[in-house]
């Protein structure tokens, strides 16, 4: 290290460190950032530059700013204006401007910054994880019961910290206490007592690790990831805004919970649900993958311009894949460049336009979605594809496929416009009166022979023609509209005469029937053809058929044709209707470089995210696992790596664990899971002294065991497994369990909450129905997300309403119900079925203390039902007094602190 | 408010109530049938997020009632009297209002539509009000006019969502989420922030409305209903009366106590005070809800009918909810969208019915509070998400049956009253067909400073932490409208 002229804040800061004699250079993004950050950086950033002068960029910070020269000159702080203005005594001059001077220290700080050269420095999360060396020199020691010495990896990161902050570490939990923690983190629900039971019964060595082996290959591993998953996907089963309508996605729920299943590494996970659609032969799984994104909102409110709200998905879609995969916030550079951190403002539209070419347009239908067809239609699809491939080879076989699978690429009503006695109908399906007419702009018609057109009416003899390029053009198409029945659609093939090049095409309806200002018909989408099947008509027919099947599907995403190629411009100020410069796909200058090879699409982007020199993906996906099993990240703002941040706790564990998941684990979570377990630190008692509160109220360095409440998903899924009603049936579309009356009022919607039957009232919490604007009470009272847009993080909170749910809500005296039917066949003593029932919860002996209060309660509630016979009956008219009062007891087992809390 | 933010996460929370822990439980055992005492202690502030707090400088309201017409009302037919447009009635529109402007149903040239109601002016101040609103005609001199609010969201989803929060887009915090962050809660028996829907529906935008968006959801809007539960899971489940359910978190808090004792978690305290708290919820929100044992002569100047679902119904809950130190009481009525597709939807008959609905109640409210020296500290709030044009919509581009207009975001009218705003004031004014303001334009950010502004906010200041940047209800804009503030 270069040794340097000793200034004495520098000194200073020096010796307190407990450093030698040998002073550091000023740090940039410790010590310089935070100072610019505070200061400096409103007006001189990303947002303003006023003065022409911005500290968000090395670049910027030394070009030659208004008044001709630069503010800062590298080695030269005596002639540096930024210097003179931050020292000025005249309030008018000196900066900060108006506000509270800085402190001479802090001065001397920058003073020294500048003599060292001005360097800039990367702040951590953009610089790329170097392989660290495991502190193993020293004994580790105090983690366990044994005192023997560190499981793994993590326990050396941790006990080092923990020596630093001179605390010692917790000795192990007890075996039930670790076994239940393990349950809920790993599948979400406490072990049954005989699975309790087989683990203690283990006393082989790795008794633990098998524990462990076992619940990451159990199924109900995937539910429990998922709902974690599922906040960041904005996972719903409805669209959102006004009319928030039935969306029919689950298959993406059940995609996720099988890919957690199967431990598919992250990269594949990732790469599938960006860009499936892109890969070579997508499979219907990889295709389904892609609902990821299509999980943004779809407005459905009359009167709303599609494109408006196909641009709002699409900024929903940059700033979720950045906010999930990077923990990086782009929502600002929308509209400027990020005020704090190195992203300018085009990066925003550069990103964007990966994202701003897939088909689907904020339309009704929720087009472009995968049609999944029963097995006998799959299999004539499939015999369609090789009939098409023999003849015209795999290019034609595919764009039959695509047709029949996705029916893309297709057009849509709000395409039209030259409306003549016609309009949009609900501003969604095109519907003209008898004699008028729309134009579709511009179509390129090149070996195109058929128009397929979806539509509904029940006037007969409606007809339509198309016309070329006038109103009065020449005629290229014209067909009888057949009539529907009811809400039915139906999918015609019209011929079109041989045109070729691109046209504006004029469509004109008659009906003489239709009444008075009824259209013609109601057309939801069209599609052109070509001629596949060369006149062969039963095939051409059995291709129309498949068309009319009505057939379950899920919302995907499919990237535009090159003849429906949509470019993309920056907007001004974030304006969508105020466009500037066309960008190309790129991303930010700050972060690696786009793989080379890969394509300039979302599937390079996603490679893009998930290459070994990416900063930010691995150290993203270790910190919110991490979060998961302690209640806090390794960088406490999940959603934030950047310099408004919080700092990691442990920097070098944190890039430990990521180099280990990419280059170790081969981006298996499982086996990233498997480490944090295993791990002593995972496995420390979660008691807190009153020395370990003092020094680490929040369990930032780990001394002891993480301590937190259970997720809403949780506290569900547990109070149905200990009461044994819960389900294990798993995936379909959403269920609906018990729900008040009159929770459900939306406009516009005749949707109603109709509560399951049999064993779908007790699933898991994650095959709840999810409806955007009205979330599923008791989950949202319980922090769950309202899967609006994309929740990084749960901030926990502690309130009365909290209790009146677990305490009041019929689903939970059901459980209590179950639970006291279970506590007392399991033995004649009120004792021991007390204890039982609190085991079953808690997987632990009572203590006579808590089993003195458990039992005075259901004392009183015995006097109280004897007393009160009425009361008795209104909460079970058979059963006996007994029972009654062990509900009340059950009850308060499930409302229990310890219960709420995995610990 | 970055130390209260901190406060929020259990971090601090944690690190506090290690301070004075010991006897915590008793002392919170100690409060379970005791009465609210009105100065809570520090730590308390620290287990109770929702514990008053003092705003920026001293606020001349100390609660809000927002009454929201959802659908958005006619202005036209309301309070912005426009004699000319009468004069055009049924002439087609200019294509210079046409031009470059983006409608949700208009199309082509649709027809110039006259005022379909008779206007007067009223008080002292001369305020223009329509023989829609006879009752409250009479109060025009409590009232500020704002003539020339403007939106940029013709959709009533996004709309709404602008009004409330900041935003015309998802997952920002709701005002009342902001207010109740900020100042918290005088009665901690009640939920600081409660909302009221009438007309069978909820608004367009849903719950998202009163949501907190990233801010902790205990500042998210509780709905209070008149049907059923007045919140949801309120009230005791079968076979349990109020003296078992006191006897059940009697147990609960023992155990729970002695659960602390063994591993010294300080949440575990936070825990036997909210259960605390909810069994003391039990009892204050059904008391409040019940409008029963009010006077006749208050149910006949609100025009209440107990046990029903109304708008009138509403006000007078609203009433005793601030009176029981509610922050924000946020109303919401269904049906004000006239596009003449139907009666309902009619100018000269759907909007009348619903002013009448409205009218009384909305004028009971005001002399209400204000009889009771109420009105002064109560921002009373009143309008929609947007206005309608002076055009008659043609959707499809063919006549509706009924006369209507369609969404118009240019200018429409919200009134205030009470709380540190000025009485008798008209601000802003439009062009002579009620188009383009001519001066006063405020925006709905305007709005929203100014409401924070009287609780006593600056609202460039009420900011929370996230994604790296502090938020706050009126995003980057906002300036508050001092032309009607006291």
């Amino acid at each position: 290290m270069q040794r340097i002229t000793v200034f004495s804040v520098v000194l200073l800061s020096a010796i307190l460190a407990g450093c030698q004699w040998q002073p550091k250079k000023v740090d940039f993004s410790t010590q310089i950032k935070p100072l610019i950050n505070k200061n400096c950086i409103t007006c001189h950033g990303g947002v303003k530059r006023n003065s022409n002068f911005s500290l968000l960029f090395h670049q910027d910070a030394l070009d030659t700013a208004e008044s001709g020269s630069p503010a800062i000159i590298p080695g030269d702080p005596d002639h540096s204006e930024m210097i003179r203005r931050l020292s000025l005594e005249d309030p008018e001059e000196r900066m900060p401007f108006k506000k509270e001077r800085l402190t001479k220290a802090e001065i001397s700080l920058l003073r020294q910054w500048i003599k060292e050269g001005a360097n800039w420095g990367d702040h951590w999360a953009y610089v790329p994880p170097v392989a660290i060396e495991i502190p193993e020199g020293e004994k580790v020691s105090g983690f366990s019961s044994d005192n023997t010495s560190a499981k793994n990896g993590i326990d050396y990161f941790i006990h080092k910290k923990l020596k630093e902050e001179n605390l010692e570490p917790s000795s192990s939990a007890s075996p039930a206490m670790l076994a239940r923690r393990v349950y809920l983190d790993l599948i979400g629900m406490p072990p049954t007592m005989g699975q309790l039971d087989s683990y203690l019964n283990d006393k082989s060595p790795d008794a633990y690790d098998h524990l462990v082996d076992t619940l990451l290959a159990s199924p109900r591993f995937g539910e429990k990831w998922a709902s974690w998953w599922l906040d960041m996907a904005r996972y719903s089963d409805t669209k959102g805004y006004e009319r928030d309508v039935y969306r029919n996605i689950w298959r993406y729920r059940d995609w996720v919970i099988k890919a957690f299943n199967e431990d598919k590494p992250f990269d594949r996970f990732t790469i599938e649900q960006l860009a499936g659609d892109l890969l070579v032969n997508p499979s219907d799984d990889q295709m389904i993958a892609t609902a990821f994104h299509r999980n943004t909102m779809n407005n459905d409110e009359g009167g709303t311009e599609d494109e408006e709200f196909r641009v709002a998905a699409v900024i929903d879609r940059v700033n979720t894949t950045m906010e999930v995969w990077q923990s990086t916030t782009m929502a600002c550079v929308q509209c400027h460049s990020h005020p704090y951190d190195p992203f300018r403002h085009e990066d925003y539209y550069k990103l964007m336009a990966f994202f701003n070419d897939t088909r689907d347009e904020d339309t009704h239908g929720e087009h472009p979605k995968l049609r999944i067809y029963r097995e006998d239609d799959e299999k004539k699809l499939e015999s369609i594809r090789e009939w098409v491939k023999n003849l015209s080879g795999e290019g034609k076989a595919e764009e039959v496929n695509r047709l029949l699978k996705t029916i893309e690429p297709k057009y849509h009503p709000h395409d039209f416009d030259s409306f003549i006695n016609g309009e949009l109908i609900d501003t969604k399906f095109l519907g003209i009166r008898n004699g008028g007419s729309a134009r579709l702009k511009n179509i390129d018609l090149t070996g195109k022979a058929y128009l397929l057109i979806n539509h509904s009416t029940k006037a007969r003899n409606g007809s339509f023609e198309i016309r070329t390029d006038q109103l009065s053009g020449e005629v290229i198409a014209s067909g009888r509209l057949d009539t529907t029945k009811g809400w039915s659609r139906t999918v015609m093939s019209i011929a079109l005469k041989p045109t070729s090049g691109k046209h504006d095409l004029y469509f004109v309806f008659h009906n003489i029937k239709a009444k008075g200002e009824n259209p013609v018909s109601d057309i939801e989408w069209f599609a052109f053809r070509e001629d596949f099947f060369k006149g062969d008509a039963n095939l051409d027919n059995e291709f129309i058929t498949l068309l009319n099947k009505e057939v379950d599907n899920t919302p995907i995403m499919i990237e535009n044709p090159p003849r429906q190629h949509r470019t993309t411009a920056v907007f001004e100020r974030g304006n969508w209707l105020v466009k500037s410069a066309k960008v190309s796909p790129s991303v930010p200058k700050s972060l690696n470089p786009f793989p080379d090879g890969a394509p300039l699409n979302r599937l390079g982007l996603a490679q893009w995210l998930v290459a070994s020199s990416n900063p930010l993906t691995s150290r993203t996906v270790v910190n919110r696992v991490w979060e998961q099993f302690f209640g806090a990240g390794l960088v406490e703002t999940l959603e934030d790596f950047g310099t408004q941040g919080s700092v990691p706790s442990h920097p070098e564990l944190l890039d430990w664990l990521s180099l280990r998941l990419m280059n170790d684990h081969h981006w298996s979570l499982k086996k990233l899971m498997k480490d944090i377990v295993i791990s002593s630190t995972y496995r420390q008692d979660s008691k807190i002294d009153k020395e370990k509160l003092e020094k680490d109220p929040a369990n930032k360095w780990l001394s002891r065991g993480a301590r937190v409440r259970l997720s809403a998903e949780q506290v569900r899924d547990q109070a149905l497994a200990v009461s044994g009603l819960l389900s294990n049936k798993m995936y379909g579309p959403g269920v609906m369990p018990y729900q008040p009356d009159g929770v459900w009022q939306s406009v516009y919607s005749a949707a109603k909450w109709q509560k399951s039957i049999g064993e779908d009232q007790f699933r898991r919490a994650v095959y709840t129905f999810q409806k955007r604007t009205s979330p599923y009470p008791s989950m949202i009272t319980f922090d769950g997300s309202s899967r609006e847009v994309c929740q990084v993080r749960r901030i926990r909170t502690n309130t009365p309403l909290q209790s009146l749910v677990t305490l009041n809500d019929p689903v939970y005296q059901e459980a209590s119900i179950a639970l006291a039917k279970r506590m007392l066949k399991s033995g004649k003593l009120l004792d021991d079925q007390i204890r039982t029932g609190y085991q079953l919860a808690l997987l632990e002996d009572v203590s006579s203390r808590k089993l003195d209060a458990l039992r005075n309660l259901y004392n009183e509630a015995i006097n109280s039902y004897a007393e009160n016979k009425k009361l008795k009956e209104s909460l079970n008219k058979e059963g006996s007094i007994e029972e009654a009062a062990m509900t009340i007891v059950a009850a308060a087992i499930l409302n229990l602190d310890e219960t709420l809390t995995k610990s | 408010m970055k130390d209260w933010n901190e406060n929020l996460k259990a971090v601090s929370r944690r690190h506090f109530l290690f301070e004075s822990a010991a006897g915590i439980g008793a002392a919170a055992l100690g409060t379970l049938l005791g009465s609210c005492s009105t100065k809570r202690s520090a730590l308390e502030i620290a287990i109770d997020p929702m514990a008053p707090r003092s705003p920026h400088f001293p606020g001349k309201a100390k609660s809000v009632i927002y009454l929201h017409m959802a659908g958005a009302p006619s202005q036209l037919e309301l309070f912005d009297f426009k004699p000319e447009l009468q004069k055009l009635h049924d002439k087609p529109c200019p294509p210079s209002l046409l031009e470059g402007k983006r409608f949700a149903f208009i199309r082509g040239t649709p027809k110039m539509l006259g005022p379909q109601a008779k206007f007067q002016q009223h008080g002292d101040s001369g305020a223009w009000i329509s023989d829609n609103l006879p009752h409250l005609s009479t109060l025009s001199d409590e009232i500020s006019f704002l003539k020339c609010v403007s939106t940029d969201q013709f959709n009533h989803s996004p709309a709404q969502l602008l009004v409330h929060c900041g935003s015309p887009r998802l997952g920002r915090p709701s005002m009342g989420s902001w207010v109740t962050y900020g100042l918290g809660t005088e009665n901690n028996n009640l939920p600081g922030f409660v909302v009221l829907t009438s007309g069978g529906k909820t608004p367009d935008a849903g719950k998202s409305v009163w949501g907190s968006g990233f801010l902790p959801s205990v500042y998210q809007g509780v709905q209070c209903r008149s049907e059923g539960e007045p919140v949801l899971y309120l009230n005791d489940a079968n076979g349990v009366n109020r003296d078992l359910k006191k006897k059940m978190i009697d147990a609960i808090n023992t155990v729970n106590q002695a659960q602390y004792e063994e591993s010294g978690d300080p949440e575990t305290l936070t825990r036997i005070h909210q259960y605390e708290l909810a069994y003391r919820m039990q009892i204050s929100v059904p008391k409040v809800m019940n409008i029963n044992d009010e006077p006749d002569y208050i149910h006949q100047l609100y025009g209440t009918v107990p046990g029903t679902s109304s708008f009138a119904n509403n006000c007078l809950l609203a009433r005793k909810m601030v009176e029981q130190g509610v922050r924000f009481v946020q109303l919401f009525d269904w049906g004000w969208d006239t596009h003449g597709t139907d009666a309902d939807g009619a100018l000269d008959i759907g909007l009348r019915n619903k002013c009448r609905e409205v009218d009384r109640a909305t004028s009971a409210l005001l002399l209400d509070l204000k009889q009771r020296g109420l009105l002064d500290q109560t921002l009373v709030v009143w309008g929609g998400e947007f206005g309608r044009t002076p055009m008659q919509e043609n959707r499809e581009n063919k006549l509706n049956p009924f006369f209507g207009r369609d969404h118009h975001t240019e200018a429409f009218t919200i009134w205030m009253a009470g709380g540190g705003i000025k009485k008798g004031v008209t601000y802003g004014e439009t062009d002579e067909i009620g188009y383009y303001p001519v001066n006063g334009k405020v925006s709905l950010h305007d709005v929203q400073a100014t409401i924070l502004n009287r609780l006593g906010f600056d609202h460039e200041k009420l900011t929370y932490q996230y994604q790296g940047r502090p938020f706050r209800l009126t995003d980057v804009e906002g300036k508050v409208i001092n032309e009607i503030i006291i």
